[in-house]
């Protein structure tokens, strides 16, 4: 079970340069393409982004959660973190603000912390009690611009 | 594609988007592309000792999915918010049972617009958003909001 001393941890800051070719494999991958080719054009053509109003690439709009996995240690050390225990957890909500794009070759700096803990249902009842945490991570570009905020929760059975 | 705001009304559905049935490989895909390596999406001996009978998708993955049924009918750049609660787990298709899998690893994702307000000076719209399989299991349930010219 999580930890609940971790309320309020704020994670260690990473800085992560947002790659052009981490973007079209990332939309390859939740667009079910066998290759980068057959991406949609902004995704894989600095041109055609331009085209269509963005500095460079745009990350697809689940990308964001990426920042979590390559900085950090990644889910492991993330979970282990908290203390919590990955052969119970489940992802169960996940919520995204915009406020500005995120695009090929910024530097993003995510700051993550742990803003809520607690239980739901009856102790006992197997099924019917879970943990529950919740992480937020806002991420800041190369010119200090707070570009995105997500709420990530996750339950532990 | 450019929508405009005034041709828009309440209760106008988004374009429907069929998924195709999610194959273990593509979960690897997945996990690759997105750094997310939980052995629960891509390694049976791992769901087996948690007491599950198959891998399961990344609850993200069926949400990148929901993504690209958003973007594939307004721009990345007008998305303000996409908020989603995960539901049913998703098991990916047998290739050797495919016929009788694939209606489970099949996700579609629908919509609709359930408001139009103004917002930060901008016109904006909420929809609500669904992603099932074909069997009609749902997978999760949110809204996201985007700004519109």
């Amino acid at each position: 079970m999580a930890d609940k001393s971790k309320l309020g941890m704020e994670f260690p800051l990473y800085s992560i340069k947002v790659a052009e070719n981490k973007i079209a494999e990332f939309a390859a991958a939740v667009a079910q393409k066998e290759d980068t080719d057959h991406i949609k054009e902004i995704y894989r053509d600095v041109e055609a982004a331009k085209n269509a109003g963005y500095e460079n690439i745009p990350i697809p709009p689940t990308f964001p959660t990426s920042f979590a996995f390559w900085t950090g240690g990644g889910l492991l050390a993330t979970i282990n973190a908290v203390g919590a225990d990955l052969n119970k957890l489940l992802h169960s909500e996940e919520e995204y603000e915009y406020y500005a794009p995120i695009c090929a070759g910024d530097v993003i700096t995510r700051k993550m912390k742990v803003v809520d803990m607690y239980d739901r249902g009856k102790p006992g009842r197997k099924g019917w009690h879970v943990q529950v945490t919740i992480l937020e991570t806002e991420l800041i570009n190369q010119r200090g611009e707070l570009v995105l905020k997500a709420r990530t929760t996750f339950m532990e059975k | 594609m450019m929508i405009n705001f005034d041709a828009i009304a309440v209760g106008d559905a988004i374009p429907v988007y069929t998924a195709a049935p999610i194959t273990r490989t593509q979960l690897v895909r997945y996990a690759g592309a997105s750094g997310d390596f939980n052995p629960l999406h891509h390694d049976e001996t791992f769901a087996r000792m948690i007491g599950m009978d198959n891998v399961i998708a990344h609850g993200m993955f069926i949400m990148g999915i929901a993504g690209e049924a958003i973007t594939s009918w307004i721009d990345n750049k007008y998305l303000r918010k996409f908020s989603v609660h995960f539901l049913g787990m998703t098991q990916p298709v047998d290739l050797d049972d495919f016929e009788n899998t694939k209606g489970r690893a099949t996700i579609t994702v629908r919509g609709k617009v359930i408001e139009k307000y103004e917002e930060n000076g901008e016109k904006r719209i909420r929809c609500d958003i669904i992603a099932q399989d074909a069997q009609g299991s749902r997978k999760l349930t949110g809204f996201f909001v985007v700004a519109l010219p």
